[in-house]
């Protein structure tokens, strides 16, 4: 109710007044992260960067190396399939089981809130602090990657699905169950239909983030991409460093193409509308073709993966495993307080990275979006002079920009943020502006890709109308662009930075500092009491974050 | 008339949904095989009456009889019992709109089919001969097996009407039945409803916004006015003044 009484009141805090704190908040943690102070950068990394730029046009491609980056993708893949199988199916019932329709049915209103409730504790947990702390229960089994992926994701997934229930229209529902149908057969034959369009484009999303997902695990041992790269750069292997981020980024962007092609092609909502969960009726139909082979292929990639990982399921029943459980609960009880001090000048200095991330990302993602949106920079597209788009040299030119800025986005978001962090490391002194740019750069791959379907998707006919009235492109931009994306964009950014803010913890982990670093250094040295109490504190902040992003977002509408 | 058997009576029924007072005092009383209309224009009520009666809404005050059961004493598990009597055909048709017309009208049977029949129907259709004979009666048979948001407005009631008919209930309530569709299709709507009541025995209640057509196809005329019950005549006894009084302002 308190939460409920806030963002009321919060939401009449206008555009202005955010934009002011915003100001404040991005000079403060500039402020944090000591961009005021002298030693910043170690002169002497610069002879590693170097050494790891030139590699790149000669990466390793021996025979055997070949083989082992083709094995590493192989699990990574593997990895992300068999969690997004199990994320979905917590998804599901967990997400019709936190729905407020399910519930609403039976007259009842409590279980929905306590159930949306409880789901947001494995999500403001990231994958890998789930992962080391699942080692910890299950020993070193590719098990636990599939599991520290598939509990965070399972509980957003919970929550996307229960909103796309809740969003769904009801009248179906409601006349089936005046008719006297079950609430259970009512709910499959009037609600789920409606819904499945949806339901299944988010499935899609979710793969997209399991395979960047899986291969930040393999850091912490899982193997795949993420731990070949980690290897490979400890041993300052760099040649081969770039063939495995060539795999990445052929798997990531096949991935990502892949989904987007069978989106497409089923007519499902994009990414764009599920992640601010805008739905427009989309009348466009199913093509049948395509859905055959894609059922068989994913059913083959199905057994793969889970031939290829060989976890250990047994384990998730046998009693040993719960006998850890129990004493790492007895160990953690009660929490350590004794250095809450210490916790909350480190909480700052994570909100502060994550604020630092995502302003960058968001601003380098607006300018970079409007060069990789199709109907922008191409001719014929919004704002092409018609009387120079015949120019064949210009033409060229356009086609080049297009097709850099989205190598680039795709590049920047295939390799994982731990990895780019440790890159950074090699010219910046351990502290939250490594870990910033990383998840910065990241971010804004991501937050590009994104931004850029928003402008793809621009209705053009007010825009037209405008040219028509005369109006130049400069000002075409300004009138009819710029209003009707910005909206949107704000709304990702904020979406992000709640992503970021998690994602904090993982760039900690390599030394890049905040709540994250301390994290795992308690985490490896069994400090449970000490554990329990971090977490909390990073719980919290989570929360905090989420609370100011939904409250801006509903400013935006 | 009283020889026939009760199926709607509502006893002193008052509705309202705080501060405003949708019905106020209703006494009504339904026998079988009456083809009931309600009329008046929007907001006196009508759509409230309708809900209140297939026990999507329970009154304030009063009572509510459907077929001998109080719906207030009722437990879920009986009121769908009662419900599964009761069909309504609604003015947005509220079908799923992408399922094939044949699941659509195969919804009729969830209040009788078990969970594992209703989920097994949806991967392969059962009972698809009791769907076809139902879409012929409505006139669209060839339509079985098509997406439901591909057919047209018209198409899309009869198949509601088809869910309806496979439903099988003692009653059809229809709320607006015809408000989202043109006066050619109106009619040939109205024409199907009155039909299926006179050759079936099924009673018929529906809101209607058109007077002519509820005295051509209705044997029996309630015009509602600000929640309240105006005049309930047989239709052959509707008078001009009636009408009037009913849509004043």
């Amino acid at each position: 109710m308190i939460i409920l009484g806030f963002l009321k009141r919060s939401s009449l805090i206008s555009w202005r007044t955010w934009g002011l704190l915003f100001a404040i908040s991005f000079i403060w943690s500039l402020h944090i992260a000591g961009i005021s102070e002298r030693d910043l950068v170690n002169q002497g990394g610069w002879n590693l960067v170097w050494r790891f730029v030139v590699a790149a046009i000669h990466p390793e491609l021996s025979r055997e190396f070949l083989l082992l980056t083709l094995n590493a993708s192989l699990k990574t893949l593997a990895y992300a399939v068999c969690s997004t199988f199990f994320s979905i199916l917590i998804g599901l019932i967990a997400g019709v089981l936190s729905s407020e329709v399910w519930w609403s049915i039976g007259n009842n209103q409590t279980p929905w809130l306590f159930g949306r409730g409880i789901l947001a504790f494995p999500r403001a947990i990231h994958e890998l602090i789930w992962g080391l702390f699942l080692i910890n229960i299950f020993g070193l089994d590719p098990l636990v990657a599939i599991l520290a992926i598939a509990i965070p994701f399972g509980a957003i997934t919970a929550k996307v699905f229960s909103e796309i229930l809740d969003e769904t229209p009801r009248q179906p529902l409601l006349a089936l169950l005046n008719s006297g149908a079950s609430p259970f057969s009512a709910f499959v034959y009037g609600l789920f239909p409606q819904a499945f369009p949806n339901l299944l484009s988010y499935s899609f999303y979710r793969f997209e983030c399991s395979i960047r997902s899986a291969a930040v695990l393999g850091i912490i041992g899982a193997g795949g991409l993420g731990y070949q790269l980690l290897l490979s750069l400890q041993s300052l292997r760099y040649e081969q460093m770039w063939t495995l981020l060539g795999a990445l980024i052929i798997l990531s962007g096949s991935t990502d193409f892949g989904c987007t092609w069978l989106r497409d092609r089923w007519g499902l909502p994009s990414r764009l509308d599920l992640n601010v969960l805008n739905f427009q009726q989309h009348r466009k139909l199913l093509q049948r073709d395509s859905v055959f082979i894609s059922i068989l292929a994913a059913i083959i990639l199905f057994i793969f993966s889970f031939w290829y990982v060989q976890a250990d399921f047994s384990k998730l029943w046998q009693v040993r495993s719960y006998e850890r459980l129990a004493t790492i609960i007895q160990i953690a009880l009660p929490p350590n307080t004794s250095q809450l001090n210490q916790l909350f000048t480190l909480a700052t200095r994570t909100l502060a990275m994550s604020i630092l991330a995502i302003a960058s990302a968001g601003f380098g993602g607006i300018i970079l979006a409007f060069l990789a949106a199709r109907n922008f920079v191409l001719p014929q597209g919004i704002l092409s002079d018609a009387t120079k788009s015949s120019q064949l040299h210009l033409t060229f030119l356009r086609w080049g920009v297009l097709l850099c800025t989205r190598f680039f986005l795709l590049f920047i978001r295939a390799v994982p943020e731990p990895i780019w962090a440790l890159i950074f490391l090699f010219v910046l002194f351990p502290g939250i502006l490594p870990g910033a740019i990383a998840l910065g750069l990241h971010n804004l791959g991501i937050l590009g890709r994104l931004m850029a379907e928003v402008v793809e998707n621009l209705d053009q006919r007010p825009l037209r109308s405008l040219q028509a009235a005369g109006a130049t492109n400069p000002q075409v931009f300004l009138y009819g662009v710029l209003p009707s994306t910005f909206p949107r964009f704000f709304a990702y950014i904020l979406y992000r930075w709640e992503v970021c803010m998690r994602a904090t913890v993982i760039v900690g982990i390599v030394g890049a500092g905040g709540l994250g670093r301390l994290l795992t250094e308690q985490l490896s040295s069994f400090d449970y009491n000490s554990l329990l109490t971090t977490l909390i504190v990073f719980v919290i902040l989570t929360f905090i974050v989420d609370l100011i992003s939904a409250s801006v977002r509903k400013t935006l509408r | 008339m009283n020889t026939k058997s009760l199926i709607f009576e509502l006893k002193n029924v008052t509705k309202s949904f705080s501060p405003l007072q949708a019905l106020t005092d209703i006494n009504l009383q339904v026998y079988a095989g009456e083809r009931v209309a309600l009329v008046g224009s929007s907001g006196a009520g009508k759509s409230t009456l309708i809900s209140l009666l297939n026990g999507t809404l329970l009154p304030s005050q009063g009572e509510v009889w459907v077929l001998g059961r109080n719906l207030a004493h009722l437990r879920s598990k009986s009121l769908r019992q009662v419900q599964c009597q009761i069909g309504t055909i609604y003015q947005q048709f509220h079908l799923v709109d992408n399922l094939r017309v044949v699941h659509n009208v195969n919804a009729g049977h969830l209040g009788k089919w078990s969970i594992f029949k209703a989920v097994f129907s949806l991967i392969y259709p059962l009972e698809v001969k009791t769907a076809l004979k139902a879409l012929t009666q409505v006139g669209i048979p060839e339509k079985l097996y098509a997406r439901t948001d591909k057919l047209s407005g018209g198409q899309q009631q009869r198949v509601a009407i088809a869910r309806v008919l496979v439903q099988n209930p003692q009653v059809i309530l229809a709320d607006e039945p015809v408000a989202s569709l043109d006066p050619e299709r109106s009619r040939e709507i109205l024409e199907l409803l009155q039909q299926l009541s006179q050759d079936l025995g099924k009673t018929l209640v529906s809101s209607l916004h058109d007077f002519d057509f509820a005295c051509r196809y209705y044997q029996r005329i309630i015009g509602l006015r600000q929640g309240r019950i105006l005049f309930d005549v047989a239709a052959k006894d509707v008078s001009t003044a009636m009408v009037k009084e009913l849509y004043r302002i």
